[in-house]
């Protein structure tokens, strides 16, 4: 791909607003308030009107969001560029490149992305709120069967893992523990209480190898991004966060005989893209904020960014490296596991608030780079972003 | 062991009038004989005048969860099942006898259906 720093620079891409709802057990609100909601503040944080605004990119959790709609919830007028994505857990990444795209081609000057979901409901459990597929066909049969669901799927693939490479629970829990002691630190995280590898490995087992503590929480909310151009940033309110690199990779997956189920994702491939497109190396990354629908799923992102040799992500997580003291900074918010489940959004809002030096008590000495990962099915769809700071 | 209510639609008709039967359908390449899963539509070779053939129904576990239950949910064993002709499938394994360990496990299929539902195959340790 073309180098991020190519054409005029004041094209160049940025983002340079940020919004987030109130996230978590918030009821009463459904997704296309709590999108529109997400776009107004993301805008006003950026110093940005409503109708400034003439891109709009909508993504939606298992709750079926508002999808074009929302320009009509806003009174968006005269877009200039407007779809509804999907590619799951990539989708954020996903939209950032789309948008980058749009305004270094002129096509758009200021594009909001946008996820909102809603599954909680007020007296009903966290699992049920992902429950109720419609039972019809291949996807019913996969569920009658008993193998549904993104956990059990998820399970089998960390064990898959575990019994080609030796990959223990232990290891796993460190992840948990670590990213929990960051949460300590982010007053938007929902759960704020540090624990301990023993809290860990004696929380209740959802689908082994998996405990609670390896599982994302559930949240309702709407975050967005406003991504525009340098040229228009400048005279915004924020710093602008760069968009430097990107890249994503769908492997593809034929499910038979002799396929890297559990063992690989396409952060193998999306990474490294990303990474030349910014021209800096692995070894440049200050902060890492990815995906983490499980502590499994970070272990692997881990590995295939190449961080360490393939299979040895277990001791790579486990050796100390993570959590506020470690030298590797990764998700420094506390992730979903600890702090908010906007699929994407997630890591690309900690790395945002990061990337731009307002993290507070868990601010990261040097934030000029920033690796945004996004995964989505069980390892079938993956985004990085390569953002740069506010020194740069 | 626990299935659940499944209802065919035009892409699972054919497979389950198969187990309906008894049997285990995959699609088959007549270009190159290559198996493939039930959900295929295409051989990696290129054919896409695909056959359903049956299984020989016996295969081994790939990888595996105890997926624990919680309220009216029972705890199932769910799994990959590599069948001896080559295609995964996702699945849950059941019956006395079951090892900790799963790895390698050789099955054996069966079928099971949730009161008039389609029958929905799981898989048992082989003797
Ligand atoms: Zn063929």
């Amino acid at each position: 791909m073309e180098p991020a720093s190519a054409g005029p620079a004041h094209l160049r891409p940025v983002i340079a607003g940020l919004g987030m709802t109130d996230l978590g057990k918030v009821y009463g609100r459904g997704t296309t308030w709590f999108a529109a909601e997400a776009v107004r503040r993301a805008a006003a944080d950026a110093g940005l009107g409503l109708s400034d605004i003439d891109g709009l990119l909508v993504s939606s959790g298992v709750t079926r969001g508002p999808g074009l709609s929302l320009q009509r919830a806003l009174d968006l007028r005269d877009l200039r560029l407007l779809s509804e994505m999907n590619s799951f857990g990539s989708t954020a990444g996903a939209m950032v490149q789309y948008a980058a795209m749009a305004v270094r081609a002129g096509m758009a000057d200021v594009v909001a992305c946008v996820f909102a979901d809603a599954p909680l409901r007020e007296g009903r459990s966290t699992g049920a709120a992902y429950g109720g597929a419609p039972a019809k066909g291949w996807v019913g049969l996969l569920g009658a069967g008993g193998a549904g669901g993104a956990t059990t799927m998820y399970a089998m693939a960390a064990r898959r893992h575990m019994m080609t490479y030796g990959t223990t629970s232990e290891q796993l829990g460190h992840v948990a523990v670590a990213q929990r002691a960051w949460a300590a630190m982010n007053p938007l995280a929902q759960m704020r209480t540090p624990i301990s590898l023993e809290d860990h490995q004696s929380s209740r087992w959802v689908a082994e190898p998996f405990h609670l503590l390896d599982c994302c929480l559930v949240s309702n909310g709407g975050i967005a991004v406003i991504v525009t151009s340098a040229g228009r940033a400048a005279s915004l309110a924020r710093p602008p966060v760069h968009v430097l690199g990107w890249g994503q990779a769908h492997p593809g997956r034929f499910l038979r005989r002799d396929e890297d189920f559990g063992l690989a994702s396409g952060a193998a491939r999306s990474g490294p893209a990303a990474l030349a497109m910014a021209g800096v190396s692995l070894d440049d990354i200050d902060v890492f904020e990815l995906y983490d629908c499980y502590t499994y799923t970070v272990m692997i992102t881990l590995e295939d960014y190449g961080l360490c040799g393939k299979g040895e992500g277990g001791a790579l997580v486990s050796s100390g490296l993570l959590g506020p003291e470690g030298k590797l900074k990764v998700n420094t918010g506390g992730g979903q596991l600890s702090s908010y489940y906007m699929w994407g959004m997630t890591p690309l809002s900690e790395a945002v608030i990061q990337a731009r030096g307002e993290a507070g008590e868990r601010q990261v000495d040097r934030h000029e780079l920033v690796l945004v990962s996004g995964n989505g099915g069980v390892l079938d769809h993956h985004s990085t972003l390569i953002l740069g700071g506010t020194s740069r | 062991m626990t299935v659940g209510p499944v209802q065919r639609d035009e892409a699972t008709a054919a497979f389950f009038d198969g187990t309906a039967r008894g049997e285990f359908l995959l699609r088959r390449c007549p270009d190159c004989g290559t198996f493939l899963s039930p959900q295929a539509e295409q051989c990696p070779e290129g054919g896409t005048d695909l056959e359903w053939v049956p299984a020989s129904g016996l295969g081994r576990v790939v990888t595996w969860s105890v997926v624990h239950g919680r309220g009216v949910f029972p705890t199932v064993v769910a799994a990959v099942v590599e069948l001896d002709e080559g295609p995964w499938w996702w699945t849950q394994v059941t019956g006395p006898g079951l090892p900790d360990d799963l790895a390698g496990l050789r099955v054996r299929v069966d079928f099971a259906r949730y009161e008039d539902n389609e029958a929905v195959p799981v898989f048992r340790p082989m003797d």
